[in-house]
């Protein structure tokens, strides 16, 4: 059987089949859309507190104020007690209370340090980070600003005194991500991730469709045409078709959502044809092992969730145990999300991408043979 | 009536003892993905994450906050560059998540009272990670300036009270209320088990329709006055089997990992029963739009996937836009996972959620379209 003839039999299977149309084209079309939508607005908005003001004094109201006047923090209640506040909190009316203590402005100034209580609901991780950082930087300042007025009490010059009140200081700068956004943080691994799954569904259904046919004894162009036939017809139409849709998830879709995307063309292009490749291997190769064409998409689904956390852009690599690690290293996603990320998002040049290259290169070598071996067992053994 | 739902369900309690594949969906393919997560998010606290370090000033004082920083746990010292563009391949590569740049005449500064500042630069590409070396790094830094601080006042004050009273004019106590400080654990995998559990419910419904309609079995299943009762029927051994399985990871969560749960598990667990049919429900929902096994299957994958997402665990659902906050209320384990949290962490009073179980219900309802399409399809 000549090669066209096999490639013919081939995009007609995928292209009259709903289920693999619905994969391949609408589903990532649809992701495409879907998954940025909860992070669009990108950073965190302000966040509800209640004070609790047990002092009732200037320097307390100050304090209020200046809490109040933080961009991550809105004081939308005044609780006259602990026990409101904590009330307010399960009502979900505000996400963190802080509390002035009494006599707080007379330990400041006799001397004593009073102490300040800041309660978050920390059900919610990065909320915990927002109210901490808007209510350490307001205490912050005021503290430093008692320091020097007691310091320019014992007659030392302001000058100096602004300048003695820390001996050091950090001073943090966020390199690639810099306005900590979180389009910027989950969007360029997601896409990399939903690449592949809906790659890997498509190529299920098909592989699973042919062993459906051939088991029952339906005859067609698989039955006759040659291993590299029908592998060579996969690369073309899928490969093609992901490649349109690479190109549109870094070009368009990068743009429209403002992810950075800082990596050279060709560094890209390169690297996104290997990871490709890999994902069309371990595609046919899981296709041709599918007794149904139902299979795919469970089996591909299930592993979506795991897959993402065990890359290390989420949770560091250095606390997630071995033996997942390994595991993850049979998908392609893993070493691709991490050198994307590294190219695309921190502006490596590829000879930092080495490792993910040969791991890459080892899975596109692994998966095609076996792929070869179980399609020429299945189809020819049986025809 | 009751005859058609018992042999409906005897009929697929026999499908599932027959089928490995129908057997292991409500088995072992959930208890591994949890098993998974778990793994993963096991420590729950993050150590030892790599830093890089360049000091420009090799004195005694940078010597010791390098010191200090590697005493810290959550902190290691992988790399020490000798200039920041040695560094920054560093981070570029991975290899470290953040660089601390100590300035030249660091210590002649202190000294002199002259105002210095240590230099972090952190990957903040890694959201989470970043903001965890941000916190330890700022408490290390803050803690060792205080320490020189300290002693400089010391020799002036003679005295350790007004001392520290002049450092630190006002403290400040950060209580987290309902989780503890660092431990992420909680956070993410109580979230993303329930998230894994949505999705095996959808699936394994549909492939319990889907194999009767491929093997065209279903008109003699259906060939019955009472379709609804064939239809519950044969969803009940599944509303049981997953109604176990939530039962698992909570008693897991907050059992066998102790971590604390103020409320009822007794409400928490009605949600979940609510949340099972409720997703019933649904994945017939979907199978009813053309009868195709599938079709289907990619339909239930595009609404549960991404579900984690719009939890609003990792990002505050008040910062969503509209579209995601209407997207979040079409799925039910978004209000299963707000009950989740409102028992396990303010133990919150039972008409708190009243409202919440309510909305779950309303997924219920979902099954008036679905057997209006099974009685037009087999009643004749």
């Amino acid at each position: 059987m000549n090669f066209f003839d096999v490639l013919k039999g081939e995009i007609r299977l995928v292209f009259t089949d709903i289920a693999i149309v619905l994969t391949i084209i609408g589903g990532v079309l649809l992701y495409s859309f879907l998954y940025p939508q909860p992070y669009v607005k990108q950073s965190v908005s302000e966040l509800s507190v209640s004070i609790v003001d047990l002092d009732k004094s200037d320097v307390s109201r100050s304090l209020s104020f200046s809490i109040d006047s933080t961009p991550q923090i809105s004081v939308n209640r005044h609780d006259l007690s602990k026990k409101d506040a904590l009330e307010a909190i399960v009502s979900q009316e505000v996400k963190g209370v802080i509390i002035i203590p009494a006599h707080f402005k007379r330990d400041l100034m006799l001397g004593k340090s009073p102490t300040i209580v800041v309660g978050v609901d920390n059900s919610y991780f990065l909320i915990f980070g927002a109210v901490l950082e808007g209510a350490m930087k307001s205490i912050m300042t005021q503290s430093a600003g008692i320091k020097v007025v007691s310091l320019l009490k014992k007659s030392i010059p302001i000058q100096s005194a602004k300048k003695i009140y820390s001996p050091y200081t950090l001073n943090e700068i966020n390199l690639f991500n810099k306005d900590n956004s979180y389009t910027q943080y989950v969007i360029p691994a997601v896409f990399i991730l939903i690449l592949q799954q809906t790659m890997l569904i498509g190529l299920g259904i098909l592989g699973g469709s042919i062993n459906e046919r051939v088991s029952i004894g339906v005859r067609g162009y698989y039955n006759d045409a040659k291993v590299w036939q029908m592998i060579l017809s996969r690369v073309i139409i899928f490969g093609g078709i992901f490649f349109i849709h690479m190109m549109f998830y870094f070009g368009f879709s990068f743009s429209f959502f403002s992810v950075t995307h800082i990596a050279n063309i060709t560094n890209l292009v390169v690297f996104g044809i290997v990871f490709l490749s890999a994902v069309l291997a371990l595609g046919v190769f899981l296709g041709a092992l599918f007794n149904t064409r139902e299979i795919a998409t469970p089996a591909v689904l299930f592993s979506s969730l795991p897959l993402v956390f065990s890359v290390g852009f989420i949770w560091p690599l250095e606390a997630i145990p071995e033996f997942v690690k390994v595991l993850s290293w049979l998908s392609p996603s893993t070493p691709a999300i991490d050198g994307f990320l590294k190219l695309n998002q921190m502006g490596a040049k590829l000879s930092l991408v080495i490792d993910n290259f040969e791991l890459l290169l080892a899975q596109i070598v692994v998966y095609s043979v076996l792929a070869y071996i179980v399609i020429h067992h299945r189809v020819h053994k049986q025809s | 009536m009751f005859k058609a739902f018992n042999d409906a369900f005897l009929y697929e309690l026999n499908e599932i003892r027959n089928s490995f594949y129908k057997l292991s969906l409500i088995t072992i393919f959930p208890i591994l993905s949890f098993i998974f997560i778990i793994a993963i998010f096991d420590k729950g606290v993050a150590s030892n994450l790599p830093i890089c370090v360049v000091d420009n000033d090799h004195s005694k004082l940078s010597r010791n906050l390098l010191f200090n920083i590697n005493s810290n746990e959550t902190l290691n010292i992988k790399k020490v560059a000798q200039d920041e563009k040695e560094a920054i391949k560093y981070i570029k590569s991975s290899e470290v998540y953040a660089i601390v740049v100590i300035p030249s005449h660091f210590q002649k500064d202190i000294l002199n009272h002259k105002e210095t500042k240590v230099t972090a630069l952190l990957n903040t590409q890694y959201i989470l990670i970043g903001k965890i070396i941000k916190a330890a790094l700022f408490s290390v830094i803050s803690s060792s300036s205080a320490q020189i601080e300290f002693v400089k006042s010391l020799q002036s004050t003679q005295n350790i009270d007004i001392s520290m009273a002049m450092i630190v004019p006002i403290k400040m106590q950060v209580n987290s209320f309902f989780n503890t400080y660092k431990n992420y654990f909680l956070f993410l995998v109580s979230a993303l088990l329930p998230s894994i559990w949505q999705i095996f419910i959808v699936i394994t419904t549909i492939v319990s329709f889907g194999t009767l309609f491929k093997a065209k079995k279903d008109k003699d299943f259906f060939d019955s006055k009472y379709i609804e009762a064939k239809i519950i029927g044969k969803l009940l051994p599944y509303t049981f089997a997953f109604m176990i399985l939530g039962i698992l990871y909570i008693l897991y969560i907050y059992g066998v990992r102790g971590w604390i749960f103020e409320g009822s598990l007794a409400i928490l667990f009605f949600a979940m029963f609510l949340s099972v049919i409720a997703y019933q429900a649904i994945a017939l929902g979907l199978f009813v739009t053309g009868f195709d096994y599938a079709r289907t299957l990619s339909l239930g994958a595009v609404y549960t996937a991404p579900a984690f997402a719009f939890l609003g665990v990792t990002f505050p659902v008040y910062s969503m836009n509209l579209f995601a906050t209407f997207w979040r209320d079409m799925l039910p384990v978004s209000y299963l996972v707000e009950i989740q949290i409102s028992q396990a962490n303010y133990g919150a009073p039972v008409y708190y959620e009243l409202d919440r179980l309510f909305y779950i219900f309303l997924f219920w309802l979902v099954f008036i379209p679905v057997f209006i399409r099974f009685r037009m399809r087999y009643s004749k």
